[in-house]
């Protein structure tokens, strides 16, 4: 007995990992057509959020208020890119 | 006191409940908190909304795209929201209010008035969707009314608290409350703060004694302990992990065509309560089966419309299931109820086979269906399937040089092309034929009966639904009302069509694969050659099959088959075995249908992903999933139990047929069996 959605919120018997695997197959054998696919950019941040989500947001909740100073850092470095 | 904040929402029940000792009201915040959102951005559930109102003006001949109507919303609610700043100090907005101002600018006063409380209607019926009651503040909220609190709903919130308590009322909460109030009927929020007095003033609350429950650490912390109150917050980062995994997978739905399936599953998942543990089977058909078979049935929808079909058939058994998602899916996916009428069809290969001979005799082609399963080898065999008294037919045999048991199929020992040729020419007998038509007219003509039952000749055009493969059901069925001047055009719709033999198409008589056709190439989809048989065994009705028609007196009679003998009972344990998975296709069903109504997309848009969820379940799939998937046991009468020369079975046993310990323990088998695919494919 198992839950629809595990506990990082992967659709039981298709988890993320194993999208990865059959994207990285798909990269060297034709599977059909997935329309350009899922991407790496795309796989990895939600492999992130997926896998090490709960403690990010964890540490977030717990000392976000602390983050302040990083993020005004943060934006002035945005800013000063564009 | 001051507010506190929790990360987690059992240590936040478990505080709540030592400080409601000492209070007499305990109110709660709605969204967020006592409901959680299925989606990440609240206003997603404006947009199907807006394609509703754009399809309502469509049929009244205004033309307007749901784009424009949501900016209209958009710009009618912000200045209503503008113009109640002037007056109180939140800027909030009423529902009715600008709902009924945005119809009437787009309707036209007075029906723009009527139309308020069928929009309002679709509204919440997909707010609701979206909704999900939390488990165990739901229980605490139950454990304080018994205790006798005062208990309250306060939502900073543009729906008026009638439609709130609707709301409530869906979730499951209904008479748990004393009240629910809302800002959109007095203006006054909690953002501001305003809202604590209003209702401790209306209800004669005393703040000292009353305990607050939300998510916002400003509206529902600063502001409720401002006003004197106890305020507990909710910080969950487990729901701030889910909010970020669907924002992300429906941000790169709009980029990447992949990730578009995959989103609209997200808005399927089960939450809370609705998560409970399930065996694996429902799994594979929430997870896997449903979402093809609901993709399936949102295509058919839409090419019925294309077609201006009038009525839509299910074939039976397959059907069964098809037309329970159907029931499921088709409040979101035609809100206006403009899809044509739907019945459940009872039909079978060997019901209608027999049937299809009573006017134009046996076929060449229809004959050679029959020797198409391993296990059909002579002349008993096309009678089994027809209906036919073998007996009877010794003498016509004779004037052939044929008996009941002269090997016809090539891949029987005893097999003589010349008996094939004479057998040919047995089909072309007249005499044989005028017996052939003799034994099965009253089948035909009990089928026409039925069939006049359902209102099948009553529309100009039908589609007959069925989860494929070669359309035998539907060649079949053609042949038997191919005489009469009212017979309808056929447009037959299969989950999936390998054709193995080629179908006899006309202007009236169609056939189409939705999720695979053989006559479009499509490798990922042609990946349901691997395990064909567990969709028939997922969606069949849990009834035996038809066996035939019979004539009763000025009336019809369907005969099912009898389940006493030892396949009978095999079919039942079968059933019984995949009824988590059925179970599953119908929840997911369920959920799809808002889903799908949300995201707004076409079956085309999700095709990558079920491409995806094809190759990854049936060419890779896991030792475990197949194990649980594959069939026990498969009923199908149309094979016969004779058995094929040896050098029939030398072919190679399929993926979905090996036994466990070759699954398990041979790691190239699944990519070198899918280069043999690749490679069948390419060369058909």
């Amino acid at each position: 007995m198992r839950r629809v959605v595990n506990s990082r919120f992967m659709l039981t018997g298709n988890e993320h990992h194993r999208l990865c695997g059959l994207a990285a197959f798909a990269k060297f054998i034709p599977i059909g057509k997935l329309r350009g696919g899922p991407g790496a950019r795309c796989l990895f941040t939600l492999s992130v959020l997926h896998y090490g989500g709960y403690w990010l947001y964890f540490l977030q909740a717990r000392y976000g208020h602390r983050l302040g100073r990083v993020r005004h850092l943060l934006t002035k470095v945005r800013r000063w890119k564009t | 006191m001051a507010m506190q904040t929790f990360l987690n929402l059992s240590k936040l029940v478990r505080e709540g409940r030592k400080l409601a000792e000492s209070s007499d009201v305990v109110s709660f915040d709605l969204f967020d908190t006592l409901l959680v959102r299925r989606t990440h951005d609240p206003d997603l559930v404006k947009l199907p909304v807006a394609r509703y109102i754009a399809q309502l003006a469509t049929t009244r001949g205004i033309a307007i795209v749901w784009e424009e109507v949501q900016q209209k919303r958009d710009r009618i609610e912000a200045a209503m929201r503008a113009e109640t700043g002037k007056t109180f100090v939140d800027h909030e907005a009423c529902y009715p209010v600008f709902m009924q101002q945005l119809l009437s600018e787009i309707f036209g006063d007075p029906t723009g008035v009527e139309l308020f409380a069928e929009v309002a209607d679709f509204e919440l019926r997909m707010e609701s969707a979206m909704l999900v009651a939390r488990k165990e503040l739901v229980d605490w909220v139950g454990e304080l009314k018994e205790q006798g609190k005062k208990l309250f709903v306060i939502s900073d919130m543009y729906l008026p608290a009638t439609m709130l308590k609707t709301l409530v009322d869906k979730a499951g909460m209904t008479d748990l409350f004393d009240d629910v109030i809302s800002s959109a009927d007095s203006f006054q929020a909690k953002a501001s703060g305003l809202a604590y007095p209003l209702v401790a003033e209306r209800y004669g609350l005393v703040p000292e004694r009353w305990l607050h429950v939300g998510d916002n650490p400003i509206s529902d912390g600063l502001q409720a302990d401002r006003a004197g109150l106890t305020a507990l917050i909710i910080s969950d980062p487990r729901e701030s992990q889910r909010k970020s995994l669907a924002k992300r997978y429906y941000n790169y739905s709009l980029g990447r065509p992949f990730w578009r399936g995959r989103a609209l599953q997200q808005l399927m998942m089960p939450l809370e309560a609705e998560n409970q543990p399930q065996p694996d089977l429902y799994m594979e058909g929430y997870n896997f089966i449903g979402p093809l078979i609901c993709a399936f049935l949102q295509e058919l929808l839409e090419k019925c419309r294309q077609q201006k079909i009038g009525k839509i058939f299910f074939l039976s058994r397959e059907g069964w299931m098809f037309s329970k998602c159907w029931e499921q899916l088709l409040p979101w996916l035609d809100p206006q109820k403009t899809a044509p009428p739907s019945e459940y069809l009872y039909v079978s290969r060997m019901a209608l086979a027999g049937a299809s001979c009573a006017r134009q005799g046996l076929s060449r082609t229809n004959a050679d269906i029959a020797f198409l399963p391993p296990g059909n080898r002579d002349f008993k065999d096309v009678c089994r399937i027809f209906s036919l008294n073998w007996e009877v037919f010794s003498e016509h045999l004779a004037r052939h040089q044929l008996t009941a048991d002269t090997c016809l199929s090539h891949i029987h020992d005893g097999y003589e092309p010349k008996n094939r040729e004479r057998f040919n020419d047995l089909l072309r007998d007249l005499a044989f034929q005028a017996e052939v038509m003799a034994q099965t007219a009253d089948s035909g003509l009990a089928l026409e009966r039925y069939l006049e039952s359902v209102g099948f000749f009553s529309c100009d055009k039908v589609a007959l639904v069925d989860i494929g493969w070669l359309g035998t059901i539907q060649r079949f069925l053609v042949d038997a009302i191919a005489h009469r001047q009212d017979a309808p055009t056929c447009q037959g719709y299969l989950f999936a069509a390998t054709r193995g033999i080629p179908y006899p198409e006309s202007e009236k008589n169609r056939l189409e694969g939705v999720v695979y056709d053989r006559n479009r190439f499509d490798l990922a989809a042609s990946t349901i050659f691997y395990a064909r048989d567990i969709f028939e065994e997922a969606c069949r009705a849990p009834h035996p099959t038809l066996n035939g028609y019979r004539l009763h007196g000025e009336d019809f009679k369907l005969e099912l088959r009898q389940t006493e003998d030892s396949l009978g009972q095999a079919e039942i344990e079968q059933d019984k075995y995949f009824e988590p998975l059925q179970r599953g296709i119908i929840d997911a069903a369920r959920r799809y249908g808002p889903a799908a109504a949300m995201m707004g997309r076409e079956v085309e848009d999700l095709r990558p992903w079920l491409n995806y969820l094809l190759v990854s379940k049936l060419a890779f799939p896991r030792t475990r999933e197949i194990s649980a998937i594959r069939h026990q046991h498969h009923l199908d009468d149309f094979h016969g139990s004779k058995k094929p020369k040896k050098e029939f079975h030398k072919q190679e046993v399929p993926l979905w047929d090996k036994p466990r310990w070759h699954l398990r323990f041979s790691p190239i088998l699944r990519p070198r069996l899918f280069f043999k695919h690749l490679r069948d494919r390419i060369n058909e």
